[in-house]
């Protein structure tokens, strides 16, 4: 059975890999990563996007209320000051980034969290180890119960919640290289960690599947959403922040907690109901086929 | 494209992809998320905007007539039982509105007709339909027939 | 792709299709049908499927005999003026009188219908005109479809219903229906004692104004495919009326709908340069029609409403006299806050298209007279026209020649329709619609009570055949694929999008579409026809990539079908009895001699034939008619 207490890195040492070599390898993953996003991000100047989406909120507020001729435009729009944006940019890492604050559907959210906390544990842990040159059983837990969480949660995604199996009824063992790619090496990564660690180490098979897994994940950056990530955080803030400042993408902002609006002819028929109306189309999930 | 998805907000969870009368709402190969695939057999009927629950549809009239710099939102909310749009006019002027979807919390009026006593052999044979004729009229009034209304058929040329 | 076959069997209701008729069908089947067992199988998501997937913002088929405000035959006599005399009046009559009691189930379900605050103390509804009652009909369909599927044993959603079964050991008699999932690809066979067919009318068959993205902004939804007819043609059931295709004058290019607008708020129309233009056609009109259906100088006086026909031909007529564009005066009514709110709702409520349109053109009906246009030629059965399959009427009601045993019967044994697909019901929209599939189910049980559904065989044989039909199109598009380097043009197949536009072209030019003026003639009619049975060769050749197109292909046979049997109703009737609609520019006059009839035609399923004949027009008289 797999031993939570140590990690197989330093079997490598018996045979022949010193730790400047491992350190080579992790600067060459990151390397990858970081040119590949760039290059990404150069190549569909996204972050000009980004930009200009920041801008057009500001701009929207500073016109104040639009001129409308029917319901109601006051109270709609309000300047955030700095604590306001402080909370906000609070909110956005405890919510959005660190509990994956996008998924609306439950399971789906704990799923990411896990992928995604096992993944950074794994990662971290690994790094500590290589360049501090020494494990400890605290980083050795930390490694492992990142790498288990990682198996948990992406096997858990492509058998439970893979988009498209899902919403599309496609078999799970469709696979689109371009679309499964980072999924795939995210789950041979998991499996083949574990397994390196199950089989005590060393630089047999199961390594050279790590090796394998690990290239392929870091290494298809460029065609995986991985550069995708990096917005999600600007994202959720900004989307937090139009909200709060009433631009919100022109969204509606009137609703039925409005005393002015009860009393409005159109919503007469609501007056003696509920303000619960409970879920109608929304009760079930979305598979209808 | 009649029917479009932001990529910020969208999140891959279907709703629209099942929802959509078209069938052409469905999940991009790469991005694993959303997107029109057939925009010359969309209705714009907004079925999957108001299925979103990200706000991540939006729509952009038909490139045929429609100019750009429009924007028509929704905010459909079961759970208060309204509809809220916004208009907004290339122009910037905007129009709010806010109407009723449902007078009941949803499906709690609408009975299991299993459960109902079981119509009679007369019944059965008369021409009316479940609880007639009292909902025809709301009170002891029976249904309309020829007879009651003085009425009969003729061949030919009538106006 | 891995197909599975799955076979629902020991059906007693089969209800394909589940809009406004098919919901209705199922919630009725369940009351009288308490052990059978009631199967949905709906192409889309019964949830928002169909021609009400946006709401409605009224029900247009109301009598109200509850307020004392009219009586079924009051409304039988509306339609029948309205489609110029011919219509099935025992089926109109049958669907008024029941059509109230629906009506008042939904308010019960939750649906939010206006009250009229000069009538509170007998809560009497919103009249927007005399059948007309308003409502805030968002949800209209997710609340029919749950009362639906309260019911019914199990709701196949995404299934394209292709093809009917057919027993094979009883001639005519309906065995259920086949199909395909349209996510998971699966191969579906549903057998069945009684098929119930609500898969509503077809658009998109002629050639629409706009071809690029706008093409999706059809009046009809795009969804309507025409299937209600494309199944029970091939099944060899007889249709009637299918001539009778139906022109909108709506608002340009969203198509918005002008109900409201013509009869709450009271907007009416002028031609480009501000004059009224109606009546400077109606006594050239009255001769072409005759005076019984246009009296110039009386109807002012009979307070007759015009045919919806007779003031397209004025609209049309005024527009290619060179006086165009027609407005919609609105400037008047939006004065009204109140007034002005409504017209919005009424298009956020039904035809949001439209107020995107006007978003887009800065276009406020407040401060401008928006532009309207006459669409494209539709072929339905509940709005102003009645195509549709020839059914059975009620048996305490109609004739001989309307009646062979159950109420909604097509000719087929077993076969019962509802909304769309009932031949000759104008003026039920989605109130009556879902009428008649109550009509229908109750009429199905009977028909099952009765032993009429004993002994029902299906061959393997035959669902092997179906199955095979129905996935060909992947087979030629994966072979022929191998054939070309890349794009869409190959020798050996056609996509499903290129043989539509090539349906719509035929049906526009030669079978009296939009751009030429929605006229034709017994030339253009045969042309026609030889150039659709080359059409149907070629369907043969349909490739579809993926299953979203194999539904697709699916839909455009159904169209296409649809299509030959309108062009064949179109050349029998040797008349122009709806002037607005479409004119047959060798015989302009409207012909009651000869022509005071019903079409019906038969499809022979083997040759492919068509028969055609005339049924008599029988209608209702009252004692003030009989003086
Ligand atoms: C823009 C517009 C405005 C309207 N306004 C009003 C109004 O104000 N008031 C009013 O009362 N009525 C109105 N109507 C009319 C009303 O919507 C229709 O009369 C009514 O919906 C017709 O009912 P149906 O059941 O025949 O067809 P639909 O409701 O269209 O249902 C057809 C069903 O069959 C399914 N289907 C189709 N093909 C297949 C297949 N091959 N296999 C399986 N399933 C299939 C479809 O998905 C759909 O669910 C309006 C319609 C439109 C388009
Ligand atoms: S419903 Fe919204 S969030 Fe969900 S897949 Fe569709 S666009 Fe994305
Ligand atoms: S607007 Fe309607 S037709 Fe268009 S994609 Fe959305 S659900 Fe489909």
């Amino acid at each position: 059975m797999i031993d939570i207490n140590s990690t197989p890195i330093a079997s490598l040492l018996a045979e022949g890999i010193s730790y400047a070599n491992m350190q080579m390898y992790v600067v060459i993953m990151i390397a990858l990563v970081v040119i590949m996003t760039v290059l990404d991000l150069l190549h569909k100047k996204s972050s000009i996007y980004f930009f200009n989406a920041t801008a057009k909120s500001e701009k929207d507020l500073a016109a104040g209320n639009a001129p409308c001729s029917l319901g109601k435009e006051e109270d709609r729009l309000k300047i955030l000051s700095v604590g306001d944006k402080v909370n906000i940019l609070a909110s956005t890492v405890v919510v959005d980034i660190s509990t994956a604050g996008e998924f609306s559907n439950g399971l789906r959210r704990l799923v990411h969290i896990l992928t995604m906390w096992g993944f950074i544990f794994f990662n971290v842990a690994t790094i500590i180890i290589i360049f501090g040159a020494q494990e400890t059983q605290i980083l050795a837990q930390v490694w492992n119960i990142g790498a288990i969480m990682l198996f948990f949660g992406t096997f858990w995604y492509w058998f439970g919640f893979k988009v498209d199996s899902q919403a599309e009824g496609y078999s799970w063992t469709r696979v689109v290289i371009r679309r499964d790619m980072f999924s795939l090496s995210l789950m041979a990564t998991s499996v083949s960690v574990l397994g390196w660690n199950i089989y005590d180490g060393g630089t047999g098979v199961w390594f050279i599947l790590v090796l394998l897994s690990t290239t392929s994940l870091f290494g298809g950056v460029y065609w995986s959403k991985f550069s995708h990530m990096f917005f999600k955080p600007i994202a959720a803030y900004n989307k937090r922040i139009i909200k709060a400042n009433g631009t919100n993408e022109n969204l509606p902002h009137e609703t039925r907690n409005d005393v002015w609006q009860q009393n409005r002819h159109s919503m007469k028929l609501l007056k003696d109901a509920p303000m619960d109306m409970g879920l109608g189309i929304k009760r079930e999930a979305p598979k209808h086929y | 494209m009649p029917t479009f998805v932001y990529m910020t907000r969208c999140d891959g969870c279907g709703h629209c992809v099942d929802i959509c009368p078209s069938d052409i709402m469905h999940i991009d190969d790469k991005y694993r998320r959303a997107y029109n695939i057939e925009p010359s057999m969309c209705w714009e009927c907004y079925s999957c905007v108001k299925a979103c629950p990200h706000q991540a549809i939006d729509v952009r009239g038909y490139a045929d007539f429609a100019p750009l710099g429009h924007s028509v939102r929704v905010i459909r909310d079961e759970e208060k039982g309204t509809i809220a749009w916004r208009v907004k006019f290339r122009d910037g002027r905007v129009k709010n509105f806010l109407s009723p979807i449902t007078t009941q919390p949803w499906g709690t009026k609408i009975p299991d007709l299993r459960n109902e006593p079981e119509p009679s052999d007369d019944m059965r044979n008369s021409q009316l339909l479940a609880f007639e004729p009292k909902y025809i009229r709301m009170d002891d009034g029976d249904i309309h027939t020829l007879e009651s209304n003085g009425l009969k058929f003729k061949e030919g040329v009538y106006y | 792709m891995g197909i599975k076959t799955i076979v629902e069997d020991n059906i007693d209701i089969l209800v394909v299709g589940a809009g406004l008729g098919g919901t209705g069908a199922a919630y009725e089947a369940r009351y009288w049908g308490r052990n059978k067992k009631i199967i949905i199988a709906e192409k889309a998501n019964i949830n928002r499927s169909g021609a009400v997937a946006q709401g409605l913002y009224a029900i247009n088929c109301y009598m109200g005999t509850r307020f004392g405000e009219n009586n079924p035959e009051d409304h039988v006599r509306y339609a029948r003026m309205d489609l110029m005399g011919l219509v099935r009046e025992d089926l109109l009559f049958d669907m008024a009188r029941h059509v109230d009691s629906a009506v008042h189930k939904f308010e019960e379900w939750g649906l939010p219908l206006m009250k009229d605050p000069k009538r509170e103390a007998i809560g009497a509804y919103m009249r927007e005109g005399r059948w007309q009652i308003m409502i805030h009909g968002e949800s209209y369909k997710p609340i029919v479809a749950e009362a639906a599927t309260k019911q019914a044993d199990k709701v196949y959603n995404r299934i394209m219903v292709t093809h009917l079964l057919m027993d094979d050991k009883k001639k005519n008699r309906v065995a259920g229906a086949v199909g395909f999932n349209v996510r998971t690809g699966n191969y579906h066979v549903f057998k069945s004692k009684t098929t119930i067919v609500g898969a509503g009318g077809a658009s998109n068959i002629f050639k629409p104004r706009s071809v690029g993205e706008g093409m999706g902004r059809v009046w009809y939804a795009p969804w309507s495919s025409g299937s209600a007819y494309g199944l029970l043609i091939e099944a060899g059931a007889k249709m009637t009326q299918m001539e009778n295709r139906i022109v909108l004058a709506r608002f340009k290019d969203g198509y918005g709908p002008v109900g409201a607008y013509f009869l709450h708020l009271k907007t009416y129309t002028q031609n480009g340069y501000g004059n009224e233009y109606e009546s400077k056609w109606f006594p050239a009109l009255s001769k072409m029609v005759g005076k019984e259906y246009l009296d110039t100088e009386g109807q002012h006086l009979s307070h007759k409403p015009i045919p919806t026909c007779l003031r397209n031909h004025a609209f049309i007529s005024e527009v290619n006299a060179g006086r165009g564009p027609i407005h919609m005066v609105t400037m008047e009514a939006f004065k009204d806050p109140h007034l002005e709110e409504v017209g919005w709702e009424n298009f956020l409520g039904m035809t949001v298209g439209q107020a995107v349109l006007w978003a887009a053109t800065d276009v406020d009906p407040k401060y401008e007279n928006p532009e309207l246009t006459t669409s494209e030629p539709y072929v339905m059965g509940s709005h102003a026209t009645g195509c549709g399959a020839w059914c059975s009427g009620p048996e305490d009601i109609s004739p001989d020649e309307y009646f062979w045993g159950y109420n909604r019967m097509t000719t087929v044994d077993g076969l019962f329709g509802a909304g769309d697909t009932v031949g000759g019901t104008p003026h039920a929209f989605s109130s009556g619609s879902f009428t008649e599939g109550r009509l229908a189910a109750k009429a199905a049980c009977k028909y099952i009570d009765d032993g009429k559904a004993e002994g029902i065989v299906v061959s393997n044989k035959q669902i092997a055949e179906r199955k095979e039909q129905i996935y060909k199109p992947l087979e030629n598009y994966t072979i022929g694929r191998n054939e070309i380097t890349a794009g869409t043009v190959s020798p050996s197949y056609i996509l499903p999008m290129s043989g539509l536009q090539r349906l719509q072209k035929i049906m526009d030019e030669y079978c009296g579409g939009v751009t030429v003026s929605y006229v034709t003639n017994d030339k253009l009619l045969n042309i026609g026809l030889k150039k659709l049975s080359i059409l149907e060769e070629d369907l043969e050749h349909i490739g579809a990539e993926d299953l979203h197109q194999l539904m697709r292909g699916w839909e455009l046979r159904h169209r296409h079908r649809t299509s030959e049997c309108v062009t064949q109703h179109t050349l029998f009737r040797k008349e122009t009895r709806w002037p607005g609609y479409y004119y047959r520019g060798d015989a302009m006059k409207l012909d009651d001699k000869n022509w005071h009839v019903l079409t019906v035609s038969h499809r022979n399923r083997i040759t492919g034939k068509y028969t055609l004949e005339k049924a008599p027009c029988y209608h209702l008289v009252g004692e003030e008619d009989e003086k």
